[in-house]
């Protein structure tokens, strides 16, 4: 099949950073792209933070022209409440079907003034908040996401649940709310593929030492990202859940790391931005970080490391062992390299966990018939060669789907699939 | 010509009706100069709405546009396109965003009316200084020039290379194959460095389109994106080579850090001190010890050192590649040399990414001696070398060995700062190329159409400098496309002749390097294929000759005392 120039087709897999990237490049070239995003809203797991290391740029604002550039690409159909179900065909020639499930409130129609999210009756833990904050069953998942449109969660609404409740449909000035959507099935031909899917952070329930939902004051590092987001549960307040404000953190690296069997390659720098953030903000508060090597390759990050050390922010090599609560602080227990075995009191922990591929990825590697291999991560075709290449010729895969990495990385590995895919059957 | 002012108020549904008095802002508005026609309407970007305003615009014979609506980011551009199928300049159109910065955020109607009010009257105040601007086009070469022939530069020609793209590989030595090359095993597979960039070079050769230009050099490039002249010089002959390309790639690789400029490692003075890239070609079968691996005096060694992070406090950066290959050296040793005690003086283990704590733990594993070392300093003794360090703890140790490898930072190499300056790239603190966006931009430079790939951006490993040649590639794949002529940003900035006085402050502040100074006239020239807009040079200038189309001093004034009167 001639897949070039303007016949050019894409499927890409994701869409955070790295799949907004790719796509866009794609698209500009003139190929014809379908980004397929599982969420009702894109961004991925970037539009979650507050600030970005080292410069501390908002990422939301980072991000947000991108998302306006491709929302309005007339050559990028924007899949979202998708996922790819089967894969068959080869380079130049793939057929690709798609679930797409009905968001039920019209794209079109819809201008975004979330008078219907008021009107609902339902509430619900926000999983995009990490359940420090209630939504409703016709939601958005916070401010500012995009596609600025809601959608209803079919399993909380009333009316898919058998009540007669129609709140949403009668506060909508526009007839935007339509319950007769239905899911859709849609049959994709494409060139070639990019996986981008991304991360999700180890599973803190695997520890038991640090605590964690054990005791209050022990947070996960997304769940002080979002505490840190202006548009966050506390529109940016940094409070703990007992309303007061944390005068004392313990910041612990590399949490899940044995277990992965991997160094995440973020995390000393993203718990350093915490710990920056948090000084920023509350500049009386006293911040100990717990790690074991850092691991802040490259330019501008030793930089960055020092500023934060100078700041004030101590950095302990040990390996914390135990959490225990004392009233309402927090006790942690560390051993140091030479052994020696000592305390600390504070009023707040987080950890920060490691990176590992998507949920998802094993079903998605099977369907696609790529390989995983260290720490699940979709494998490359040559190992420390080309990392964006897979054993199956026209499937690229960008980002943290193919390993731990920042942002910087992740952008230049979708762009580097785009040359890959630009330069296919030529 | 009269000036015919059209404003037109969207109720956004209820979203501004049911905040903002919009027939008190009706009223107001109504009366001013040149105000031809002033109406609300439900929702100005349905289908509807687009058809009603289209009309309107021809019905009224409008000059000047006014919406009072939502932000121009959700719908400047549904309503510039509007304008066009009118049959009206776009860029005489100004939105009043009375949704977001109004209705959204004002609790009292009539409050938010006078805002609004205050807010038109700007715009309308604005718009009448507005003049008509054309998108232009401009005819690009799609061919690339890349610099530096090494794994970086190999990579990306091989993507460039194609019937209607031609690629110039150009090499200042007489090969290809870079410091990669010169390597005889790779982590961490351990395979051979050489025979890899043999396999590259050869698909190199079977592609089409790519001129390989050895014991050459760079020695001049003008132009921009899209029309890039470089001159070619080639070793020991007359005459040069002026090369028409639209991009240029920038992988010159990196250097080691030298030294000699650190009197504690002994480098330079003591026989068997060696960096990390002499190891290696002591390493290379090729090598003046076939492969072995041997001390000044001939012998074999029985211990052996790495010192990592040589020079990285003096850098200031961690050079992110080193504890790796260090491990790597680890296993040259023991498979060379099975009984030698080999200890490695490290400050932090960096070895991000999914594979390398498997290959360090394996490494370990053969019996690998770790320190964590501080302050650590090498002298000779009577017998062997000293390296002497400081634990964590403030204990000191000290290890007698026969060999030490010293890990240097790596530094840009001595051609990428050269470059830079020619091609008026800034450097940032540590060195290296500015990045046009440290995270979003990572391969494209301050220089559009320029990139930086590999160790010339940045120490990294190899899969990390393929990866930044593919991006350079892609991005030059997606934005000049054979036969696709470039469209250019429309409100550009523009200097006037008869106020500039030549004092170039505007050329050292702008980002996009898009002024140059015209020796005849003795003024500052913009090159509207490289301006974004921006406006840095219109803020800066001094005698007020620097400004941005429509963004100029009579449209930012007139707008500014309406808002504040």
């Amino acid at each position: 099949m001639e897949n070039k120039g303007e016949d050019r087709r894409v499927l890409v897999i994701g869409a955070g950073i790295a799949g907004i990237e790719a796509s866009l490049l794609l698209a500009n070239s003139g190929a014809r792209v379908y980004l397929v995003e599982k969420n009702c809203y894109f961004g991925g797991n970037v539009i979650k933070f507050e600030q970005v290391f080292p410069n501390m740029e908002c990422a939301t604002c980072m991000i947000a022209p991108k998302q306006q550039e491709l929302l309005q690409n007339e050559n990028i159909e924007l899949l979202t409440l998708s996922q790819v179900e089967a894969v068959e065909g080869s380079v130049g020639d793939f057929t690709v079907k798609v679930k797409k499930r009905a968001r039920y409130v019209d794209m079109q129609n819809c201008i975004g003034c979330n008078a219907c999210l008021e009107s609902c009756p339902v509430e619900v833990d926000n999983e995009f908040e990490e359940g420090l904050t209630k939504r409703k069953a016709i939601y958005i998942p916070c401010a500012g996401a995009l596609p600025n449109v809601p959608a209803i969660d079919t399993q909380n609404c009333l009316r898919f649940n058998g009540k007669d409740c129609q709140a949403c449909q009668e506060a909508c000035m526009f007839e935007a709310i339509d319950y007769a959507q239905e899911d859709e099935e849609l049959e994709l031909n494409v060139g070639g593929i990019l996986v981008a899917t991304g991360f999700k952070p180890f599973d803190l329930s695997k520890t038991t030492q640090y605590g964690y939902k054990k005791f209050d004051n022990v947070y996960s590092d997304i769940e002080v990202e979002r505490i840190c987001a202006s548009n966050g549960p506390t529109q940016g307040q940094i409070v703990l859940r007992n309303g007061k404000a944390p005068e004392s953190v313990a910041i612990i690296h590399c949490v899940g790391r044995e277990e992965e069997g991997y160094c995440s390659s973020v995390c000393c720098m993203s718990s350093t931005k915490l710990a920056r953030f948090l000084k920023d903000k509350l500049p009386e508060v006293k911040i100990s970080q717990f790690y074991s090597d850092l691991s802040i390759p490259g330019r501008a990050y030793q930089r960055f490391y020092i500023e934060v050390r100078e700041s004030g922010v101590d950095f302990i090599r040990a390996t914390v062992t135990e959490v225990s609560e004392s009233g309402e602080r927090l006790r942690v227990n560390y051993k140091t390299e030479d052994g020696k075995e000592n305390t600390l009191s504070v009023s707040m922990i987080i950890l920060s966990p490691g990176l590992e591929p998507a949920v998802d990825s094993l079903e998605l590697a099977e369907m696609l018939g790529i390989p995983r291999g260290d720490g699940g991560f979709f494998s490359e075709k040559e190992p420390d060669l080309d990392s964006v290449d897979t054993i199956r010729e026209g499937i690229f895969v960008a980002g943290c789907a193919q390993g731990p990495k920042d942002i910087p990385d992740t952008v230049a590995q979708a762009e580097a699939a785009v040359g890959r895919l630009l330069s296919l059957s030529r | 010509m009269g000036k015919r002012i059209g404003v037109y108020v969207c109720e956004c549904g209820t979203n501004i009706a049911d905040n903002v008095n919009i027939d008190r802002v009706i009223e107001a508005v109504s009366p001013l100069r040149d105000v031809a026609i002033v109406e609300k309407y439900g929702l100005l970007c349905s289908e509807a709405g687009k058809e009603f305003l289209k009309q309107s615009i021809k019905e009224h014979d409008l000059t000047h546009l006014v919406l009072a609506a939502c932000s121009p980011k959700q719908h400047e551009m549904t309503f510039m396109n509007v304008c066009q199928e009118a049959s009206l300049n776009p860029y005489l159109l100004q939105m009043v965003n009375i949704r977001e910065q109004c209705a959204w955020v004002t609790s009292d109607k009539e409050e938010a009316a006078e805002k609004a009010i205050r807010q038109i009257r700007a715009a309308i105040s604005r718009v009448r200084w507005h003049v008509s601007l054309e998108k232009k086009e401009m005819d690009v070469c799609p061919d690339v020039l890349v610099i530096g022939g090494g794994i970086a530069g190999i990579k990306a020609s091989q993507l460039l290379g194609s019937p209607d793209r031609r690629v110039y590989l150009v090499e200042k030595s007489s090969s290809l194959g870079g410091k990669v090359k010169g390597f005889d095993k790779l982590f961490t597979a351990m395979d051979s460095g050489s025979a890899l960039i043999e396999k590259e070079v050869k698909s190199l050769l079977g592609a089409q389109n790519i001129e390989e230009l050895t014991d050459s050099e760079v020695e001049q490039i003008l132009g921009f994106f899209g029309n890039f002249e470089a001159r070619v010089a080639k070793k020991g002959e007359n005459g040069e080579r002026n090369l028409s390309v639209g991009a240029v790639i920038l992988a010159t690789g990196f250097d080691l850090m030298d030294p000699t400029g650190l009197p504690q490692y002994g480098y330079g003075k003591l026989d068997d001190v060696y960096t990390s890239l002499e190891f290696e070609q002591m390493n290379m079968p090729s090598g003046p010890s076939g492969g072995k691996i041997l001390l000044k005096n001939g012998k074999t060694p029985e211990s052996v050192a790495i010192i990592h992070c040589v020079g990285r406090e003096e850098k200031g950066y961690c050079s992110r590649v080193c504890c790796v290959y260090s491990l790597k050296f680890a296993r040259m040793l023991k498979s060379q040399l099975p009984d030698a005690k080999i200890s490695q003086l490290y400050s932090d283990l960096c070895i991000p990414g999914k594979s390398y704590q498997k290959f360090y733990e394996e490494t370990k594993d053969l019996g690998i001696n770790f320190v964590r070392a501080a302050k650590t300093t090498v002298t000779q003794n009577t017998k062997a070398v000293a390296v002497k360090y400081e634990a964590e703890n403030g204990s000191k140790g000290e290890l007698a060995v026969d060999m030490v490898i010293l890990v240097p930072a790596m530094e840009p190499s001595g051609d990428t700062n050269r470059f830079a300056e020619m091609l008026g790239i800034p450097l940032d603190e540590e060195g290296f190329p500015v990045a046009e966006h440290r995270l979003l931009g990572p391969v494209a430079s301050s220089v559009e159409g320029v990139f930086v790939v590999g160790c010339a951006q940045g120490p990294k490993n190899i899969s990390e400098t393929i990866v930044q040649s593919e991006a350079a590639a892609g991005k030059i794949l997606s934005s000049l496309v054979p036969g696709r002529k470039l469209e250019l940003e429309v409100r550009t900035s523009e200097i006037s002749e008869t106020f500039c006085t030549g004092c170039k402050m505007c050329i050292s502040v702008c980002p996009y390097s898009a002024i140059s100074f015209d020796e005849v006239r003795r003024i500052a020239v913009v090159n509207e294929a490289l301006c974004h807009g921006c406006g840095v040079c219109a803020a800066t200038c001094p005698s007020g000759a620097a400004s941005v189309k429509n963004f100029g001093f009579p449209q930012i004034y007139q707008e500014v005392v309406e808002l504040v009167r």
